[in-house]
C-alpha cells in the first residue's frame, strides 16, 4: 500500500509481496505442478509463522489450522474447493490469500450476482470482430475461469450461491473433465496443470439459488467457522465498533465493555441454541445473527444513546436493534426471541433492564 | 528357587490395541509358549474356559463381583481385538494353559473396604466434612477393567491422567502421532519382527518408568505395588511347576518391573530390578479378603468407548474393530463403509466422491508430514468432501462407526449374573415369589412393603422384564395399584441382556431410562418415559429425563407436544409426594413448559381443520386443569392472557375460541356481561354457520349438568336467546341444537324444567333451601363412612 495510495486496497500478492518471496526462498519441501510455493509454505503463508531465517509471516486468518490445511490439500489434490460460512467469516479473505500463494495471482474473480450470465464462466464474443470476421480466436473474449484454465492458475468464484443455477451448472465440466468445450470453433480448451477453482458462498442465507447435488458432488467443503470463544468475539466487535465510530465521528463515550458482552453473549446463546453456562437449550431463530450483525447492532445502539440519549450505551438503546436482528421473520422469529426473554434474560442476573426494554418493543 | 531352564517372554501390549493384539498373535504363534499368563483376575478362572465356547461373541466383560453386595464389582472388558482375549483364545484352542495373574478381586474388595472404613472414620472424625464414599472397585487404571460406577452419567475427570494409563500412546504422541494405534501399525510395519518390538517397548517403558514421578496417591500407589508383586509371584509360581516358555501379557506399563523377576535372570534382561520373591511374599501376605464371584456378561462398543466413563476405554472401538479386521487398504475401505452408511441414511455419496475422500485423506497426511493417514485425517476428509462441510452427518459416522454398535452374547451356560441373584433377593424380601401361573395382586401403596413391590415391578417393567402388567388408571393420586404377575422362562434370559445395565434392579432401570432417554427422539417420547421412571422410583434417572426433558422442550417447535408433557408433570408436583419425588426439578421444566406454551398457542391454533381443533380443544381443557392444579398465580395470569388473546383472533376454530370464553368465564377472568357479548358476536348471522355451530359447541361442551346448576352460565344464555330476534332465532336454532343435542337427554330434560320454572335450578333446589336447618347428629353419622373412604384412621381424629 505505501507506493500507491490512492488504491484503498492493494492485491494480497502485492501488498505482501515480501512474505511470498521469503517464503519461496526458504521452501524447500515438493510443489505441486505449477504451483509457486509447496502446500506447507502456503499454509505458513495464511497461518503466520517464523521461518528459519527468522523471517516473520504474518497471520493472515486466526482460527482453526487444520481447516486451512485441509482447505490446501484440496487444492493439491485438484478438486475444486468452496468455502462455506456466514458472513463475516473471512471467506473471501482467505479465498484471495490462498490464490495469491499458489499461483501469485488473486485477480482471476468471477463476481457471483444474480445477473451473472454463462459468459462470466466460459467466454464471450468481441461482437464487432465477430459480426465482422466470424467466429475465431481473435474474437473470443475468455472469462476469468477460462484464462486460469489456460494458464494453469487459481479461478476464484464469490458469492456462488447467488449464481442462477444453470449458470453454475456450466462449471460442471469444468471442474470434472478440466476442459471447456467452445462448439463455435469446434475446439477444445484444456486446462493446464494448476487449475483450480475457490468459490465462496454463505452458509445460513443460502444465497438465492441452492447448490446443484451435481455441483455438490465435485466440491471439497470447507465450513469457516464463527469465532471460537466468547471472549474473541467481544474483542472482534469492540475493535470494529471503535473503528466505525471514528469513521462515522460518532459523539459520545465508547461502549462499555458490558453492554458489548452483553450484546455478543445474546447473539452466540441463540446462535448456539443453548446459554452460555450450558445448562438451558433455546430455539435458533432464523436470523444469521454474524459477528457483522452484533456489530451493528451495538453501533446503531451508540448512535441512538449519542443522539436522543445521555452518550452512554443502556439497555433500551440497544432493545430495538437487537429485537430487529433476531426477528427476521415475523413468526418463528417472534416466538424464539420472546422465549428466550421468558426463559433467559428474565432470569439473569443484572439483565432486567434489558428483559424490560426488549419487552417494551416486542 | 525356579528352574534355570525357564524362558520368561514379557510382551508389553496396549490394552484394547489392536495393533498389539496382531503382534502378540504372530509371537506367540513362533514362541509357542507352553504356559501364559495374563494380566486379569485370578478370581476369573473358573469362567474362563468359556471364552472359547462357541456361542462366545466379544465383546463381552469377565465381571468379578461380591456376591453379598452387588454394587461392588468390577467389569474385564474384552472386544475381539483386545490382545488379552487373543490371547485367552489363542491359548485355549491350542491347549496351552492360561492363567490370570493380577492381583485377585478378593483381595481389592477387602482393600478397597479398609480404605472406606478408614474414610469414613476420618470422616466422622472431622465433623460437618463430607464423606468421600468409594463405590465397587473405583480404581479402572491401566489394566482394562471398569469400576461400576452408580451414577449413569460419566463421571468428568478432573485431573490429566496419569500416563500409565496408556503409556503407549504417550510414546505416539512423542512421535507426532495422535493416535497410538497409528504408531504402533507404523512401527509394525517398519519394523516386521514382533519379538524385537516388544522388547523394544519393554526398553521404552524402562526408560519412562524411571523418568516419571511415583504415583501422588498413596492407596494407588500401595494398589501398584501390590499388584505388580502379585504378578511376579504368579510367574515364580508357573516356572516352579516346570513351565519351559513363559508368556506374560501385560500392560506395557507393567513390563519393565515383570521381566526380571526370574532369579539368576536379571542381569540378561532389561527393565527394571524386581523386587526379591521373599519381599513380594512379604507385601503380598495378611491382605484382607471377600467372597468374589465371576462371570461374563454382554458388553457393547458404546459402553467400550471412553466417553462412557470408563478409564482404560478406547475412544473409537468401531475404528479399532477396522483396523483388526482389515489390515490392509484402511483408508479405501473406511471411506467405502462411511459412504454405504451414508447412503442408508439418504445422504449422497457417490464412489466418485469416495475417491476424492481417499485422496484428501492422504494429501493432508503428506501435508502434515504423517506417513499413514489416521483417523483425524479420515474424518476430516469425509466432512470435507461427503458432508458438504457439515458436522451432522460425522455425528452419524461417529456413533455407527467409529464407537459401533456391535453387542456381545455370552452362551446361556455361563454363571448367573447378579442381576438375577439381586432380584431374587428382592423378591424373597418383598414375599413376593415368582410364579409361572398368573395371580392377581392387589398393592397398597401406603404400606412400605406394597411400596416396594410395585417399584421392584415397574423396575423390571422399564428392563422389558413384564412380570406383572397392571390394569388400574395411571395417576398419583391412587393409592391402590393391582397387578397381574406371571412370571415366564424367557425372563431368564431377559435379565441376563439386562445385565449389561447393571447389578442391581435399581441400577440396571436407571441405566436402561437413561439411555432410553437419550434416544428419545422427540417430546412425547420423553413424556412416555416420565411415568415409568417416577412410578418405578428412580430419582437419578427421574433427574436425567427431567433434564432431557427440559433441553427437548426448548427446541422442540411443536406446541401440542408440550402440552402433552405438562398435565402428567403438574399433577407430580402438585401430589406427587405418595412415592417421595423430587419436586424442585419438576418444578423448573414446569414452569419452562408454560412459559413456552403460552407464547407458542396463539400461532400454533391458526387454520386447524376441524380434526386438529378437536385435538387442540382437548389439550386447552387438558392444559387448564394443569395450570388449576399448579395453583400458581403467574402461571394463571399468563394462561388467561393467552386464552384472552387465542379468543380474539380472527382466524381461530370456533371450537377453540369457545373454550377459550368459557374457561375465561369459569375462572371469572372474563365479565358476564363481556361473555355474553363474545357470545352474540360469535352466534351473529353474519358468521359462518359452521364456524359459528363450533363455537357455540367449544363453549358448551360437556357441559350439561353445570348449565342446569350454574346460574351465572344459565342467565347468560337466557339472556342472549331472550335478546334474539324471532328470525334471527330461527336462523340459529340448528346450531344451538347441534350442541345440545350432545347433552344427556336427562339433561335436556332438566333444562327443559328450569326453561319452564322461569329459570330456577330445579331438583337440588330444595337441597340448597334445607341447608338453613342443618341437622348435627345426622350429619354426624355419615362422619365415619367419610372417614374411610379418605383412608383416615378412625381415631386420628383429623
Amino acid at each position: 500500500m505505501p507506493e500507491n495510495t490512492e488504491i484503498l486496497r492493494a492485491a494480497s500478492e502485492v501488498q505482501y509481496a515480501e512474505e511470498l518471496s521469503a517464503l519461496a526462498k526458504a521452501d524447500t519441501k515438493p510443489r505441486p505442478p505449477q504451483w509457486k510455493l509447496s502446500p506447507w509454505a502456503v499454509s505458513t503463508f495464511v497461518l503466520g509463522g517464523k521461518l528459519d531465517s527468522g523471517f516473520e509471516v504474518s497471520p493472515k486468518y486466526i482460527g482453526n489450522r487444520r481447516l486451512i490445511e485441509i482447505a490446501v490439500a484440496t487444492l493439491a489434490t485438484d478438486r475444486a474447493l468452496l468455502l462455506l460460512g456466514l458472513p463475516g467469516t473471512a471467506k473471501t479473505w482467505v479465498a484471495e490469500h490462498l490464490a495469491a500463494a499458489i499461483c501469485g495471482d488473486s485477480s482471476l474473480l468471477v463476481q457471483g450476482t444474480a445477473g451473472t450470465a454463462e459468459e462470466a464462466v466460459r467466454y464471450g464474443w468481441n461482437y464487432a470482430l465477430l459480426l465482422a470476421k466470424g467466429p475465431s480466436q481473435a474474437a473470443l473474449v475468455p472469462s476469468p475461469v477460462m484464462r486460469a484454465m489456460r494458464e494453469g492458475k487459481i479461478a476464484r468464484i464469490e458469492e456462488l450461491t447467488r449464481i442462477p443455477s444453470e449458470v453454475q451448472d456450466a462449471l460442471i465440466t469444468i471442474l470434472s473433465e478440466k476442459t471447456l468445450q467452445v462448439p463455435e470453433l469446434n475446439e477444445q480448451i484444456q486446462a493446464r496443470k494448476g487449475f483450480n477453482v475457490i468459490a465462496t458462498a454463505n452458509d445460513r442465507d443460502r444465497g438465492v439459488n441452492e447448490l446443484s447435488s451435481a455441483l455438490k458432488r465435485r466440491v471439497n467443503t470447507v465450513v469457516l467457522p464463527l469465532p471460537d470463544t466468547a471472549e474473541e468475539e467481544v474483542d472482534i466487535v469492540q475493535r470494529r465498533v471503535a473503528q466505525l465510530g471514528r469513521a462515522l465521528e460518532l459523539p459520545g463515550e465508547a461502549p462499555a465493555l458490558e453492554e458489548v458482552r452483553r450484546v455478543v453473549t445474546v447473539f452466540r446463546e441463540l446462535r448456539e441454541g443453548k446459554t452460555s453456562d450450558g445448562k438451558t437449550k433455546l430455539k435458533s431463530p432464523s436470523s444469521t445473527l454474524s459477528t457483522a450483525e452484533a456489530i451493528s447492532v451495538v453501533n446503531s445502539g451508540l448512535a441512538l444513546a449519542a443522539h436522543f440519549g445521555d452518550g452512554r450505551l443502556r439497555a433500551r438503546d440497544m432493545a430495538s436493534g437487537l429485537t430487529g436482528a433476531v426477528v427476521k421473520d415475523p413468526v418463528q422469529d417472534r416466538i424464539v426471541w420472546q422465549e428466550y426473554l421468558e426463559t433467559v434474560v428474565k432470569e439473569r442476573d443484572g439483565w432486567k433492564d434489558l428483559y424490560r426494554s426488549c419487552r417494551e418493543v416486542l | 528357587m525356579s528352574a534355570p531352564a525357564t524362558e520368561l517372554h514379557v510382551f508389553g501390549i496396549r490394552h484394547h490395541g489392536p495393533g498389539s493384539a496382531r503382534s502378540l498373535l504372530a509371537a506367540l504363534k513362533g514362541l509357542k509358549p507352553d504356559c501364559i499368563l495374563i494380566e486379569g483376575p485370578p478370581d476369573g478362572a473358573e469362567a474362563l474356559p468359556l471364552a472359547a465356547h462357541e456361542k462366545m461373541e466379544p465383546p463381552v466383560a469377565l465381571l468379578v463381583y461380591a456376591p453379598d453386595e452387588p454394587r461392588r464389582a468390577v467389569f474385564y472388558p474384552y472386544a475381539v481385538f483386545s490382545p488379552e482375549w487373543q490371547a485367552i483364545r489363542w491359548g485355549l484352542v491350542n491347549s496351552v494353559p492360561v492363567r490370570f495373574m493380577d492381583l485377585p478381586v478378593a483381595h481389592r474388595f477387602g482393600l478397597d473396604k479398609e480404605a472406606e472404613a478408614r474414610a469414613k472414620a476420618e470422616a466422622e472424625a472431622e465433623a460437618g466434612a463430607k464423606a468421600a464414599q468409594v463405590e465397587g472397585g473405583g480404581m479402572a487404571e491401566g489394566c482394562g477393567e471398569e469400576a461400576v460406577e452408580p451414577e449413569p452419567e460419566p463421571k468428568p475427570k478432573p485431573k490429566q491422567p496419569h500416563p500409565r494409563q496408556d503409556p503407549l500412546r504417550w510414546l505416539a504422541e512423542a512421535a507426532g502421532y495422535n493416535d497410538g494405534e497409528r504408531w504402533w501399525e507404523h512401527l509394525v510395519e517398519s519394523r516386521r519382527d514382533s519379538r524385537d518390538l516388544f522388547a523394544a517397548i519393554l526398553e521404552a517403558m524402562t526408560a519412562l518408568r524411571k523418568e516419571l514421578p511415583p504415583l501422588e496417591d498413596p492407596d494407588e500407589a500401595r494398589e501398584e505395588v501390590l499388584r505388580e508383586a502379585h504378578m511376579r509371584a504368579v510367574i515364580r509360581g508357573a516356572a516352579r511347576e516346570g513351565a519351559a516358555r513363559i508368556a506374560v501379557v501385560c500392560g506395557a506399563w507393567h513390563a519393565p518391573v515383570l521381566a526380571g523377576c526370574l532369579a539368576g535372570r536379571r542381569e540378561a534382561d532389561a527393565g527394571l530390578p524386581a523386587p526379591s520373591a521373599r519381599d513380594d511374599a512379604a507385601a503380598l501376605k495378611g491382605l484382607p479378603r471377600t467372597k468374589v464371584a465371576a462371570t461374563w456378561i454382554p458388553w457393547t462398543y458404546g459402553r467400550l468407548a471412553a466417553e462412557s466413563g470408563y478409564g482404560a476405554g478406547v475412544i473409537s472401538p468401531g475404528w479399532y474393530h477396522h483396523l483388526w479386521t482389515h489390515p490392509t487398504r484402511l483408508s479405501e475401505r473406511w471411506l467405502t463403509r462411511v459412504a454405504k452408511l451414508l447412503r442408508k441414511e439418504d445422504l449422497d455419496a457417490s464412489a466418485a466422491q469416495t475417491i476424492e475422500a481417499v485422496r484428501l485423506t492422504e494429501a493432508l497426511a503428506a501435508i502434515r508430514g504423517r506417513p499413514l493417514p489416521g483417523l483425524e485425517e479420515l474424518n476430516e476428509a469425509c466432512r470435507t468432501v461427503f458432508c458438504f462441510g457439515s458436522s451432522l452427518p460425522l455425528g452419524i459416522i461417529r456413533e455407527r462407526l467409529i464407537i459401533g454398535e456391535e453387542l456381545g452374547r455370552i452362551p446361556e451356560t455361563a454363571p448367573t449374573v447378579p442381576l438375577q441373584q439381586d432380584l431374587a433377593r428382592e423378591q424373597k424380601r418383598l414375599r413376593l415369589p415368582p410364579k409361572a401361573l398368573a395371580e392377581s395382586k392387589e398393592l397398597d401403596l401406603r404400606e412400605a412393603n406394597d411400596l416396594d413391590r410395585s417399584r421392584l415391578l415397574h423396575r423390571l417393567d422399564l428392563l422389558s422384564l413384564p412380570w406383572g402388567s397392571t390394569e388400574r388408571a395411571r395417576g398419583k393420586g391412587t393409592f391402590k395399584e393391582i397387578w397381574r404377575l406371571e412370571w415366564k422362562p424367557e425372563f431368564a434370559i431377559a435379565l441376563i441382556d439386562a445385565s449389561r445395565w447393571g447389578n442391581t434392579v435399581s441400577e440396571a432401570a436407571s441405566a436402561r431410562v437413561c439411555d432410553l432417554a437419550g434416544r428419545a427422539p422427540d417430546l412425547p417420547a420423553l413424556t412416555g418415559l416420565i411415568d415409568g421412571v417416577l412410578l418405578a422410583d428412580l430419582p437419578e434417572a427421574a433427574a436425567h429425563v427431567m433434564r432431557k426433558l427440559q433441553d427437548q422442550a426448548a427446541v422442540t417447535s411443536d406446541v401440542a407436544h408440550l402440552m402433552d408433557a405438562l398435565p402428567p408433570l403438574a399433577g407430580v408436583l402438585r401430589y406427587g409426594n405418595v412415592r417421595r419425588t423430587d419436586t424442585e426439578l419438576i418444578g423448573q421444566v414446569v414452569s419452562g413448559l408454560v412459559a413456552r406454551i403460552c407464547i407458542g398457542l396463539v400461532p400454533a391454533c391458526g387454520s386447524l381443520n376441524d380434526e386438529a381443533a378437536a385435538g387442540m380443544h382437548e389439550r386447552i381443557g387438558r392444559v387448564h386443569e394443569a395450570m388449576v392444579l399448579l395453583q400458581s398465580r403467574d402461571y394463571a395470569a399468563s394462561w388467561q392472557a393467552t386464552l384472552a388473546r387465542l379468543a380474539g383472533v380472527p382466524n381461530v376454530h370456533g371450537l377453540i375460541a369457545g373454550r377459550c370464553v368459557r374457561l375465561l368465564l369459569d375462572a371469572r377472568a372474563l365479565a358476564a356481561g363481556e361473555a355474553g357479548s363474545r357470545l352474540s358476536l360469535a352466534l351473529s348471522t353474519a358468521n359462518e354457520p359452521a364456524q359459528a355451530a363450533a363455537w357455540i359447541e367449544g363453549f358448551l361442551k360437556d357441559s350439561g349438568a353445570i348449565l342446569i346448576h350454574d346460574d351465572g352460565l344459565w342467565a347468560l344464555l337466557d339472556e342472549w336467546v331472550g335478546g334474539l330476534k324471532p328470525d334471527a332465532f330461527v336462523q340459529v336454532l340448528p346450531l344451538l341444537r347441534r350442541t345440545f343435542g350432545t347433552f344427556a337427554a336427562a339433561e335436556r330434560r332438566m333444562m327443559g324444567e328450569r326453561a319452564r320454572q322461569g329459570g330456577r335450578p330445579p331438583a337440588l333446589a330444595g337441597a340448597a333451601a334445607a341447608a338453613g336447618e342443618l341437622d348435627a347428629a345426622r350429619a354426624e353419622a355419615v362422619l365415619p363412612l367419610v372417614r374411610s373412604l379418605l383412608g383416615l384412621e378412625a381415631g386420628d381424629g383429623r
